[in-house]
């Protein structure tokens, strides 16, 4: 006989307000089922009554894990309905911030997923200790340290501050050492392979078929990522590598992400030495207030979490209508397919590995 | 491309034979005298998309569940129901997945009435 549970929404490890209700038997689990909405704020219909120029600050509260991105999405559908070009350095910028802003949000992801799979607070605070030198970089580079709205139409609100280069090369030095001392520390204690070895596997045909996104994808074998297949701004010079495993598990999703930090380090390397001087500075704002040309729009952006996309039907002042494609809401659907008769404590494993944030699913 | 609403399963199982096994989004405009859904569909090896746009009639606004070709249109088609009141027919009535009020009304279509706190801020 099947007992039925309900975990959260309030729950340490359900990563914000996240309500499950589970099926169990004896400690296998049936069915489990992702309640959300808890923190549903009407995006989509609030910034049908915004001017483009006031949304981005809502966006980056979508995904607060990854405000950048998110800012940078916004300003970039609006950039394709407006039929702007963004400048040659601020392309160069930007895609410095986003992978700045990856490896700050895949530490983040670390700690508390680590953290769920009971190594305890260690690396959790290591991790939000070197979380915090990304963030004080970004600071140096926008003026906020964690809702930056950094991002213009066209470019930037200021381009990166005199010595911005040299304090970003020590930092990835320094994290390029701490990465590798993460990945030994997890990797040689049997307690974490034992919880995500052969844990929580989606196979890719199930992943496609679920419609999975980002470095849940990847760690299942489908090698997609928006920065190679659908490149922006400067990913196509830079040389670069979609990270993937193919075992699909817990274990191969951590494996990704760490992949892809080691992954952003180099294309971050890269990006400050090759980007060129000049102006990266956005347009004036008289001049977005003016209008979109075009009636429908669409980008599609790697974010942290996934590929996020926002469709836009146009109006000239504002957004008539946007949608919101969020990747932690499609990650957070196929829960009930990859955690079906597991136990019920590697249901905690497998939602940490989905690195979800409610924000970013409830919209 | 435009299709029927009668042809929208026909067209959405064409697409997956040939390669379009990747649902990316069904969303849905309300252009006030129409609806529309639409329906983003890509071929992962090509890195190709597709779009299906059926046209709805705002009063009489139903479409058939997608789920049996694409596991992923689940919460999507859940959402589009939810914020456009476009009934989902082939699938098994579900419970309210983003709000969790006891309103009436479909939140984003475009005769939706705000609160009157919000319509003096508007």
């Amino acid at each position: 006989m099947s007992t039925r549970i309900n975990i959260g929404p309030v729950h340490p490890s359900t990563h914000g307000v996240l309500r499950l209700v589970a099926d169990i038997e004896g400690d296998t689990v049936l069915r489990v089922e992702p309640h959300i909405g808890f923190l549903h704020r009407g995006v989509e219909k609030l910034v049908e009554n915004r001017m483009y120029m006031q949304s981005p600050a809502y966006m980056e509260k979508l995904d607060y894990a990854a405000p950048m991105s998110y800012d940078e999405l916004y300003v970039a559908v609006v950039e394709k309905a407006m039929g702007v070009e963004v400048k040659e350095r601020a392309q160069w910028v930007r895609v410095v911030l986003l992978e700045l802003q990856r490896i700050a949000s895949h530490l983040l992801w670390l700690g508390t997923a680590a953290n769920d799979l009971g190594q305890f607070f260690t690396l959790f605070m290591w991790c939000m200790k070197d979380r915090d030198m990304i963030l004080r970089l970004l600071e140096s580079a926008s003026g906020a340290r964690m809702f930056y709205v950094n991002m213009r139409m066209g470019g930037l609100v200021q381009d990166l501050p005199p010595g911005f280069g040299g304090g970003a090369r020590d930092v990835l030095d320094y994290l390029e050492r701490r990465v590798k001392k993460y990945e030994a520390y997890l990797e040689k204690n049997p307690v974490f392979m034992e919880r995500t070895k052969g844990v929580g596997v989606l196979g890719k045909e199930d992943a496609i078929n679920l419609g999975v996104t980002g470095p849940v994808l990847r760690a299942s074998g489908v090698g997609y990522d928006t920065r190679k297949d659908n490149a922006y701004y400067v990913y196509g010079k830079l040389s670069f590598r979609p990270q993937t495993r193919s075992e699909g598990d817990v274990f191969a999703r951590y494996r990704v992400r760490m992949m892809e930090i080691a992954e952003s380090i180099r294309l971050v390397r890269d990006a400050l030495d090759r980007m060129p001087d000049g102006d990266a500075i956005g347009m004036p704002v008289r001049l977005i207030t003016t209008g979109a040309k075009n009636r429908e729009a669409s980008a599609s952006r790697e974010t942290p979490r996934g590929e996020g996309i926002m469709y836009m039907v146009a109006d000239p002042q504002r957004p008539y209508r946007l949608a919101i494609r969020s990747p932690t809401f499609v990650n957070l659907a196929a829960l009930t397919h990859i955690a079906k008769d597991c136990r019920l404590a590697d249901v905690f494993a497998i939602l940490g590995s989905l690195d979800i944030v409610m924000g970013d699913a409830d919209k | 491309m435009k299709t029927e609403r009668n042809e929208l399963l026909n067209g959405l199982e064409g697409l997956y034979s040939k390669g379009y096994t990747y649902l990316v989004k069904i969303y849905a405009v309300d252009y006030v005298k129409t609806l529309e859904a639409v329906y983003v569909v890509r071929n992962m090896e090509e890195a190709k998309e597709e779009r299906l746009e059926v046209e709805l009639d705002p009063s009489d606004a139903w479409v058939p569940s997608a789920m049996r070709v694409y596991k992923a249109a689940d919460w999507y088609e859940r959402e589009m129901q939810e914020m456009f009141a476009i009934t989902i027919k082939g699938r098994q009535a579900e419970r309210l997945l983003l709000e969790k009020w006891n309103g009436s009304g479909a939140p984003l279509r475009k005769n939706f009435a705000w609160s009157e706190p919000y319509e003096k801020m508007k």
